[in-house]
C-alpha cells in the first residue's frame, strides 16, 4: 500500500514538473483582497470636510481648467441631474469611507480574471481586468470607474484605464475632463496599502497629476458599504434653463481661501508651476493682482482646440456596437447611425453621408434578414441623410403594400419608408436633394409614434434647436434615446441660425432629453443616449453639455446686455473653458462659428 | 520503494522549494548588486497634497490631520520659530520625519556596495541607509537608520507543481530610522519626539511612455506625541540631471 502510495505522489509530483507551464506573466506580486481604509492624514479638509472654492494649489492645470473652476457655482448640484453625481475613480479613491477588494477566478481554470475594489463613497466598483483583455473602442460609453486593465509589475500592480466619465480633480469646480486617462500603482507594504495614481487630461491639465493615498488594513468587514442616493427638486420656480455659474471675474469668493489661509492667490489658483519647489520662493513676493489676472480669460494666447480623441475610426468601415437589446451603434459614416432590427423589419435612425451606404446595409444585413422598413431622420443635415437614397431603396416597407395606399401610389412600400418632421422635407426640398431620398411620411405635431418590433418608439419635435426640423428618437423598450444633432461628443452644437437653429431651442431640446432620461445608479448608466456624432453616452454626458451652453450663453447675454458687439463677444473669448474639449479653429464648425450663433440667435431670437 | 520517495521528494524539492531561494538560487553578494530597483539620481518633489501646509509655514496650532495626542497638541501649540533660531535649532523641521515633506530635490547614490546616501537640497541634509549596520548618530536630526530590501515574498510551505512559483520580482526599499533629535513634522512646530519610529518603503514607478516616480510611503510611531501611526506617501519625479539642485540652509519659518 505504501508503495502505491509513493507512486501516486511521484507520478503525480513528476506530472505537475512536466507538465506545468512556464509562466505566461510574472507572479502575483501582492494581494489586495480584504477590508482596507483609506488614511486621512493628507489633504484631509479636503477629502473630509469638503475643499475651499477657488484652492487649486498645487494642481498642474492649464488656463481652461481654472476658469471652469472659477465659473462653477456649486448650486450647480441642486440640479436635479447632478444631484447623485458619483466621483470618478482617481477622486473617488480619495474619498473617506471605507473600501473592499476581492479576487474574480474562472471557475474552471482558478486564473485571475479580475481584481475588484468597492468603495463605500458612492458605491463605486471599480473593475480591473487581469486577463488580457483590450480596451473598449473609442466610441463605447464611459464611466465613473472608467475601464481598467492591470498587470503586475515588479512588486506593484499596474493598471491603466480608459474611458471615463468627466467628473472632479478636486470638488470645489475642478474639472477632469472625459478624455483623462489613469496610468496607477498599488503596492503593499504589510496591512498598509500605498496608491499612486498619475492623471493624464489633455483638455485641462498642462502636466499629469500626480497623487499618493494610503490605506490601512481593516481586520473585519466595517459593514457599511452603501451610498443612497435619489434625486428630487431643491429649488422650486426655478427656470429650466438655468444654470448656477459665474461670469468670467465674477467669482465672489475668489480670494476667500486665499485670505483665510494666507496663501498667496497666485498660488491658490494652482498650475504645474505651483508643484515644484521653484515656487516656494516665488510665493514671497506674491501680489493679489497676480492673482487676480488670473481670474479671467487672458487678454491674448493661442486660439485652443479640441485635444479629445475622435472616436470615429475613419478607416471606411462601418463598426457596430450593440446598444441594448434589439438596438445597434453603426458608426463610421459622419453622423451616427442607430438600428432596432426584429422581426417587422429594421428600423433606421439617420442614414449617415450615403458615402458608406452600401456598407451600413451590408452591416444591417448581417443583423437581420428582414428588410429596412424605416428610416428616421433626425434633421435635414447631409450628414444624417446623405444615405437615404440607397437605404431606401435597399429596403421596402410591407406595411404599406396591399394596403390602400396601392391604389393610389403604385409605388407605395416600395423602399423603405422615411420619417421625419415637415422641415426637414421642406429643407431637402429646397437644398435640391435626390428626392427619393425626401422623406415620405413626415408629421407636425410634437410626436410622432408607433410601436415597432415589440418597442414603444416615438419622435419627439424639438424645434428651432439646432435647426427648424430636429428630432429625438426614443426606444421606449430599450431605453435608448437618438438624439441627432442636438446633443454630441466631438464638437460644440452646430446650431445652424439660418436653417431655423438657437441657442435657446437647443437648450430646451437637451433639457427635453433629459427629461425622458433615468440613470441606473449615482448618475450614470440607464438610459442610453446616441449622440449625432460621438461615443456612446448616458444622461451625464448630455447634463455637462446642457450647462456648457447655457453658460456660454449666459456669458454672451451678459456681453450684449452690455452692449457688446459681436466681434467684442467673440474677442471676450467666452469659450475658452470648453475650447480645450471641443474648440476648432478650422473645418465646417469653428468655435467663432458657434459664438456668432449664438450671438446672433440671442440678438434674433425665433418665436416659438 | 526508496528509490520512487527519493524521487518524489527530488522533484517535491525542484517544484517548489528550489524556487523560494530567490531568482538564480544564489543570494546576491551585495545589496547594491541585489538591488531590486534603481533608486539613484536626482527627484524632485511634487507639492500636489497638503500644499499648504508643505509650500507654506502653516500658523501654529494647525495640525489639521496629524493625530496627535494632548502632549504634542501642547507642543505644536508653544511653538516659537525665533526661540528655535536663537538655539540653533532652526532644522527641527529638516530631520528624518519632516524632511520629506519638504518641496526640494534628492540626490540619491550608493556610497558604498552596502549604502545608500540620500541628500536633500532643503536644508542639505543627508540621510544614510546601510544595509549591515545601523548608520547615523544618535540625537542627530536624521538620527540612526537601518536599510533592507523589502521583496514580495515566496509562497510558503509546500507548494504544487512546477513552473508557476516563480518568486514574485520588484521590491522597496525599506528604511527604519530611531534615535531622533526631536525634530517637527511640519514647520509651523507640529512636534514628533527622540522615542518615534519612522519606517519608509521606497518604491520607484515607472509611468509607461514617460516618467518615473519615486514614492516614499511613511508611518512615525511615536508614544510620545502621537496618538496613532502617522501616515503619508510622498512623491518625487525623477529628473534627468541636477538641473534645480539647490542647497539651502535651514529656516526655522
Amino acid at each position: 500500500m505504501r508503495v502505491v502510495k509513493s507512486l501516486y505522489w511521484a507520478g503525480l509530483l513528476t506530472g505537475a514538473a512536466l507538465f506545468a507551464q512556464p509562466p505566461q506573466a510574472p507572479a502575483p506580486a501582492i494581494d489586495l483582497s480584504g477590508y482596507w481604509t483609506g488614511a486621512m492624514h493628507e489633504d484631509a479638509m479636503e477629502r473630509g470636510n469638503g475643499p475651499e472654492i477657488a484652492d487649486y494649489a498645487g494642481f498642474p492645470i492649464n488656463e481652461a481648467a481654472r476658469l471652469w473652476g472659477l465659473s462653477y457655482n456649486p448650486s450647480r448640484v441642486t440640479l436635479r441631474h447632478h444631484q447623485c453625481d458619483g466621483y470618478v475613480m482617481p477622486y473617488q479613491v480619495r474619498a473617506i469611507g471605507n473600501s473592499r477588494s476581492w479576487e474574480e477566478r474562472d471557475p474552471h481554470t482558478q486564473q485571475l480574471i479580475a481584481i475588484h475594489w468597492w468603495h463605500q463613497t458612492f458605491e463605486g466598483h471599480r473593475v480591473i481586468w487581469m486577463d488580457g483583455r483590450p480596451h473598449p473602442p473609442a466610441w463605447a460609453p464611459h464611466t465613473w470607474m472608467g475601464f481598467s486593465t492591470g498587470k503586475f509589475v515588479g512588486n506593484a500592480l499596474v493598471v491603466y484605464t480608459t474611458h471615463l466619465k468627466q467628473g472632479w480633480l478636486r470638488r470645489n469646480g475642478l474639472p477632469e475632463s472625459d478624455q483623462a486617462t489613469v496610468t496607477d500603482f498599488f503596492v503593499r507594504h504589510g496591512d498598509h496599502i500605498t496608491y499612486t495614481s498619475v492623471v493624464s487630461d489633455p483638455v485641462y491639465l498642462a502636466e499629469p497629476m500626480v497623487r499618493t493615498t494610503d490605506f490601512y488594513r481593516q481586520p473585519s468587514d466595517p459593514t457599511s458599504w452603501l451610498f443612497a442616493c435619489d434625486d428630487g427638486e431643491q429649488i422650486l420656480d426655478r427656470k429650466p434653463d438655468e444654470v448656477p455659474n459665474f461670469l468670467f471675474g465674477q467669482q465672489p469668493f475668489v480670494t476667500e481661501f486665499s485670505k483665510r489661509n494666507n496663501v498667496p492667490l497666485v498660488g491658490a489658483l494652482g498650475g504645474p508651476h505651483t508643484m515644484y519647489p521653484e515656487f516656494e520662493a516665488k510665493l514671497k513676493g506674491a501680489t493679489e493682482a497676480e492673482g487676480l489676472a488670473e481670474t479671467k480669460p487672458s487678454a491674448e494666447g493661442p486660439a485652443q482646440t479640441s485635444r479629445a480623441v475622435d472616436p470615429v475610426p475613419h478607416d471606411g468601415e462601418i463598426h457596430v456596437w450593440r446598444l441594448r437589446n434589439n438596438v445597434y451603434l453603426l458608426l463610421g459614416d459622419g453622423a451616427n447611425v442607430t438600428l432596432q432590427v426584429g422581426d417587422e423589419g429594421a428600423f433606421v435612425v439617420d442614414s449617415g453621408t450615403g458615402q458608406l451606404a452600401d456598407k451600413i446595409i451590408a452591416a444591417i444585413k448581417r443583423l437581420t434578414d428582414r428588410p429596412i422598413q424605416y428610416i428616421a431622420n433626425t434633421s435635414a443635415r447631409a450628414d444624417h441623410t446623405g444615405g437615404n437614397v440607397k437605404l431606401r431603396a435597399a429596403g421596402l416597407d410591407p406595411s404599406v403594400i396591399g394596403s390602400f395606399f396601392s391604389l393610389q401610389f403604385a409605388d407605395a412600400g416600395v423602399g423603405a419608408t422615411i420619417v421625419a418632421q415637415q422641415n426637414v422635407a421642406n429643407r431637402m426640398t429646397a437644398a435640391k436633394t435626390p428626392s427619393a431620398g425626401w422623406p415620405s411620411d413626415t408629421f407636425l405635431e410634437e410626436r410622432r409614434r408607433m410601436f415597432h418590433n415589440n418597442d414603444n418608439v416615438q419622435m419627439f419635435f424639438e424645434p428651432n434647436a439646432v435647426t427648424d426640423g430636429d428630432s429625438i428618437v426614443q426606444f421606449q423598450r430599450a431605453d435608448v434615446i437618438v438624439a441627432g444633432d442636438i446633443f454630441n461628443t466631438t464638437q460644440y452644437p452646430f446650431i445652424d441660425v439660418k436653417s431655423g437653429g438657437s441657442v435657446e431651442g437647443e437648450i430646451k431640446a437637451l433639457n427635453d432629453i433629459l427629461n425622458r432620461t433615468v440613470y441606473q445608479h449615482e448618475g450614470e448608466g440607464g438610459t442610453i443616449v446616441v449622440p449625432g456624432h460621438g461615443y456612446v453616452c448616458d444622461e451625464h454626458e448630455v447634463v455637462e453639455y446642457r450647462d456648457m451652453v447655457a453658460i456660454i450663453r449666459d456669458r454672451v447675454q451678459a456681453l450684449i446686455k452690455g452692449g457688446a458687439t459681436l466681434e467684442q463677444v467673440k474677442a471676450a473669448r467666452v469659450t475658452i473653458d470648453y475650447d480645450t474639449r471641443y474648440g476648432a479653429t478650422t473645418g465646417p464648425w469653428t468655435t467663432n462659428d458657434f459664438v456668432e450663433a449664438v450671438y446672433t440667435s440671442l440678438k434674433q431670437p425665433v418665436k416659438h | 520503494m526508496v528509490k520512487v520517495a527519493g524521487i518524489a521528494v527530488l522533484v517535491w524539492v525542484l517544484s517548489g522549494h528550489a524556487h523560494a531561494q530567490g531568482r538564480g538560487g544564489e543570494a546576491p553578494a551585495t545589496p547594491k548588486g541585489g538591488a531590486p530597483i534603481d533608486l539613484t539620481g536626482y527627484w524632485v518633489s511634487l507639492i500636489t497634497e497638503d500644499w499648504r501646509y508643505r509650500m507654506l509655514t502653516p500658523p501654529k496650532g494647525d495640525y489639521v490631520s496629524v493625530p496627535l495626542n494632548d502632549a504634542g497638541k501642547k507642543a505644536a501649540d508653544a511653538w516659537d520659530p525665533a526661540r528655535d533660531k536663537a538655539s540653533g535649532n532652526q532644522c527641527k523641521a529638516y530631520g528624518a520625519a519632516g524632511i520629506m515633506r519638504l518641496p526640494g530635490r534628492l540626490h540619491i547614490t550608493w556610497q558604498d556596495d552596502n549604502t545608500v546616501k540620500l541628500e536633500t537640497d532643503a536644508g542639505t541634509q543627508t540621510r544614510i541607509f546601510s544595509f549591515t549596520a545601523p548608520a547615523g548618530r544618535a540625537g542627530d536630526w536624521q538620527g540612526v537608520s537601518t536599510a533592507s530590501w523589502d521583496r514580495p515574498r515566496s509562497p510558503m510551505g509546500f507548494v504544487f507543481g512546477l513552473g508557476q512559483h516563480y518568486p514574485p520580482v520588484g521590491g522597496s526599499l525599506k528604511v527604519v530610522t530611531t534615535k531622533m533629535k526631536p525634530g517637527y513634522l511640519r514647520k509651523n512646530g507640529v512636534p514628533y519626539s527622540a522615542d518615534a519610529v519612522l519606517t519608509e518603503y521606497f518604491d520607484r514607478f515607472d509611468v509607461p511612455g514617460g516618467e518615473s516616480l519615486l514614492v516614499v510611503s511613511s508611518e512615525l510611531n511615536d508614544p510620545t506625541y502621537l496618538a496613532s501611526p502617522f501616515w503619508t506617501s510622498t512623491h518625487f519625479k525623477k529628473q534627468a540631471d541636477a538641473a534645480g539642485w539647490n542647497p539651502t540652509a535651514c529656516a526655522a519659518e
